[in-house]
């Protein structure tokens, strides 16, 4: 059934040509780091040298055994939050529902490092907490449960949406049934909707544990204080640290993918263990379930979640941008506007940092939206044989931290031989934030595909439809929100990417990361953080003007339908 | 910021054409970013000749070379590590130059292949709002009054550190290690993680800070006294090389002669750096007026060596 229905020709051999570019090659390149360790000067001498002392090695024991703590654990912690907000956001009538999702949002547009950063400015002896209440944290922050809080409440968001987006499809519509044949609603939970969204909620689990062990700035800052050394952390070590050791740093990136790999394949196995298509071409209802006396609990719990994710970073964030020095504290008289003024005066090139990088932002989300649907496209409507494979390469990025796909981009297009190559020009970047973002719209779209029912284009083509008429009408709409958010996904995270535009921006060029991380590395850390307010204010409202344009869409989407 | 966005956006397209335009000279520098930019942007000013710039950590300079060794695009290097100069000048990477404004560098700052572009110290950066009494040596931080209260690079991810851990310890101040070990202070990260924990208060002193980033967060009004102890402390200067790889020497020659220049010595000096000039006014004590520990150069021979002992005694 759902082999007949591709459109053959061009699109296959396209996509495959441009994940080859994309992924494929530089992943050969760090593949050949590994085992080659003079690759860099383009010799092929003494392979394998490194092989056996990195892996045997007690640091590398320990460091894939944190990573696999910190993933797991994030998860976990993500879900905890997730989860049950999710199912009250789709299943009841939950007042400021849009505010809720509006707020969720913001914790995936502050960049976790300086999220982080904020979180230590609060907590540490001393910090804004202290200073506010006279009690601190640190014990708490500087410690594994430490590092999962920091990292859950800036990840919890990608469930949230994943979970209540996948609810919501489900509806009520099917629980009802459950409810009808005598089921409690905690029962009608937990045996049909929860499982019928498994697809979607295993894909945000995965990218949350994904996400979680290739995230270099939390567990650099905070777990340096406990000596919590990850896999990531091992690899800035030894790509930064003298001596220089390219070949252990792409070692110790294949085995962190291989970790990744192996989820991803984990995360396969339970969304196609059974038949999940659930979008049935009706849209969902809001829903009309009323939470009766739970309302004020509900409502309490978003509240606290909200200021946890949102607001403290924020306050934090802002409170060191408006602050004249550190030194002086949360007194009024050492507020002030001027780490803004020295930002918005364009001095320092802030401004033109933030063009370069919202401009990347546009450009890769665009590129990585397309390349996703097609290769959802192919994957889950072609022939099945090669898809697994394309799928697969796609999903390649996820597991390699930033910093190695810079240095794959470095060994594959610094070659003398090339006659043209994007290295040393912004695309440079547009190729990095391509490759190591192309997974999210790639897990989202497949996503959706998944959910959508073969009978809808099935019926399409009986009705005479032609494929490409039955792709543009039937399955375009239907899985356009769930691309679009990918592709905000994409954009917000390719605007503030820091670890690898620091090492393969183009000589002369700023991006916000790099910017605000110089800021830093002079100890101007107000400057820093006021680029970073400014900069969260300008990636939230982006999305957000595209989000209603979504709503726009999903409505005469709908309409379309019903027309139909 | 509309017409940012728009510049921006004509940039990205321009350079994604590949129409960058290519730079006459192009430097690879550690920080401070000002400084590299100002000293970009007076030199084409005055030689008309444009910079290219890529400023990070001194380990991120040195990854991107490494990377790039099958075709490099670096002419200037600068680092803030002298042994970045001691192991390319063996590994022949380095083009021999003696800039003809490198007069007034003392010897000791200068080889065949490289100059310094400036120095900086290790001191103690200690907060006077910490309540805690003023350091005056690197052994007072081992006292019970600063308990759980100090901070130091990691000597393994910071070559400066790295010196003074080395100097320490050839001066017979090997036990030191271990007292600050069990007065609990904190070793964690590179050089800039070290001081905002002391700026904010959660920290009353870092042990090994670089001076001139702490004298510039005094300046700026930071509650911070940068002390450099009686016994003694390391400098680290800051080599500047022209690879042998570059297509372009005289135009490197030409940029390095501007960083030794009065005005980029000026430049150098407005950072709190010590400038490599003997002859250009420094904002803060030069070397001179500090007391060095007793050097050697075979330190970094014995570099595994010395940062396993200090691990050992930092329990780690």
């Amino acid at each position: 059934m759902q082999g007949g229905q591709a459109p053959r020709g061009i699109l296959r051999p396209l996509t495959a040509a441009a994940l080859i570019v994309v992924v494929v090659l530089p992943f050969v390149f760090i593949l050949l780091q590994a085992i080659f360790p003079e690759i860099g000067a383009g010799s092929f001498a003494r392979p394998f040298d490194h092989l056996h002392a990195t892996l045997a090695s007690e640091d590398f024991t320990r460091q894939a055994r944190n990573t696999l703590l910190l993933g797991v654990g994030v998860v976990l912690a993500s879900s905890v939050i997730a989860v049950p907000l999710a199912a009250i956001r789709a299943l009841y009538r939950l007042p400021g529902a849009l505010i809720w999702d509006l707020l969720f949002l913001v914790p995936f547009m502050i960049p976790p490092y300086i999220a982080t950063l904020g979180w230590i400015l609060s907590l540490q002896p001393m910090g804004y907490l202290q200073q506010l209440t006279g009690v601190n944290l640190a014990p708490f922050l500087f410690s594994y449960p430490g590092i999962v809080f920091v990292m859950a409440l800036h990840s919890f968001p990608v469930i949230y949406f994943a979970a209540s987006r996948s609810f919501a499809a489900i509806g009520s519509r099917f629980s009802d049934v459950s409810r009808v044949f005598g089921a409690g609603p905690g029962r009608a939970f937990w045996r049909v909707t929860l499982p019928l969204a498994t697809p979607a909620l295993a894909a945000s689990l995965l990218l949350v544990f994904a996400m979680s062990i290739e995230e270099y700035g939390t567990p650099a800052v905070l777990g340096a204080q406990f000596g919590f050394e990850v896999l990531v952390t091992g690899i800035d070590t030894s790509i930064s640290d003298w001596p220089i050791d390219l070949p252990k740093a792409a070692l110790l990136s294949l085995a962190l993918m291989a970790i990744s790999l192996a989820a991803f394949a984990m995360q396969k196995r339970i969304a196609t263990a059974r038949d999940f298509d659930v979008v049935g071409g009706k849209t969902p209802r809001a829903p009309t379930r009323s939470l009766g006396v739970w309302r004020g609990p509900a409502l309490g719990a978003f509240a606290f979640v909200a200021f946890l994710s949102t607001g403290a970073p924020l306050l934090a964030i802002l409170a060191t941008a408006l602050s004249r020095t550190l030194s002086g504290g949360l007194a009024v008289s050492n507020m002030g506007l001027q780490n803004f003024e020295a930002v918005l005066s364009d001095r320092s090139g802030a401004l033109s940092a933030m063009g370069t990088s919202l401009g990347l932002g546009v450009i890769a989300a665009l590129l990585a939206g397309l390349l996703g649907i097609a290769i959802a496209y192919v994957t889950r409507r072609g022939p099945k044989p090669g898809g697994g494979v394309i799928e697969a390469l796609a999903m390649l990025p996820n597991a390699a931290p930033g910093v190695v796909v810079a240095l794959g981009l470095i060994l594959l297009w610094n070659q003398p031989a090339l006659p043209i190559t994007p290295y040393n020009t912004l695309a440079i970047l547009v190729l990095a934030y391509v490759c190591i973002l192309l997974p999210q719209p790639v897990r989202y779209t497949v996503a959706a595909f998944q959910q959508v029912n073969p009978s809808l284009e099935a019926a399409a083509r009986v009705h005479g439809a032609s494929a490409a008429r039955t792709a543009q009408r039937i399955l375009m709409p239907l899985v356009a929100p769930s691309v679009l958010a990918a592709m905000l996904l994409v954009f917000t995270v390719a605007a503030r990417e820091l670890v690898a535009s620091l090492l393969i921006a183009p000589v002369g060029t700023d991006t916000i990361g790099t910017y605000i991380w110089r800021q830093f590395d002079q100890g101007s850390v107000g400057e820093g953080m006021a680029v970073a307010f400014l900069a969260i204010v300008v990636t939230t409202l982006i999305p957000l003007a595209i989000l209603s344009a979504i709503r726009k869409f999903e409505r005469s989407a709908s309409a379309q339908q019903a027309a139909f | 910021m509309k017409t940012t966005l728009r510049s921006g956006l004509l940039a990205l397209t321009l350079s994604l054409m590949g129409v960058s335009a290519q730079a006459d000279v192009t430097v690879y520098t550690a920080g401070p970013a000002g400084l590299a930019k100002a000293l970009a942007v007076d030199f084409t000013a005055q030689s008309g000749i444009k910079v290219n710039l890529y400023q990070a950590t001194t380990g991120k300079v040195m990854a991107r070379l490494k990377a790039e060794e099958s075709n490099p695009q670096a002419d200037v290097l600068i680092s803030a590590s002298w042994d970045t100069a001691t192991s390319f000048a063996k590994q022949g990477l380095l083009l021999p130059y003696t800039s003809p404004n490198a007069a007034k560098v003392p010897d000791f700052l200068k080889t065949d292949t490289a100059v310094a572009q400036g120095a900086a110290a290790l001191a103690i950066a200690w907060n006077p709002k910490s309540g805690t009494p003023k350091p005056e040596d690197w052994s007072d931080l081992a006292k019970p009054a600063y308990k759980s209260m100090v901070t130091m690079p990691d000597p393994a991810q910071s070559g400066s550190a790295f010196e003074l851990v080395a100097a320490l310890s050839g001066a017979g101040q090997d036990a030191l290690f271990g007292d600050l070990a069990s007065n609990g202070a904190l070793v964690a990260g590179a050089n800039k993680a070290a001081l905002n924990p002391v700026l904010q208060g959660a920290k009353a002193a870092v042990f090994g800070a670089v001076d001139y980033i702490a004298l510039g967060a005094k300046a700026k009004g930071e509650a911070i006294d940068v002390i450099f102890p009686k016994s003694g402390t390391v400098v680290a200067p800051r080599p500047m090389m022209i690879l042998k790889s570059t297509k372009n020497a005289e135009d490197a020659k030409k940029f390095i002669d501007f960083v030794l220049s009065e005005k980029g010595q000026e430049e150098v000096a407005k950072t709190y750096l010590m400038p490599a000039r003997t002859d250009i006014k420094a904002l803060r004590p030069t070397i001179t007026e500090l007391n060095l520990l007793p050097g050697d150069d075979a330190v970094y021979a014995k570099r595994g060596a010395i940062l396993d002992s200090f691990a050992k005694a930092f329990g780690k």
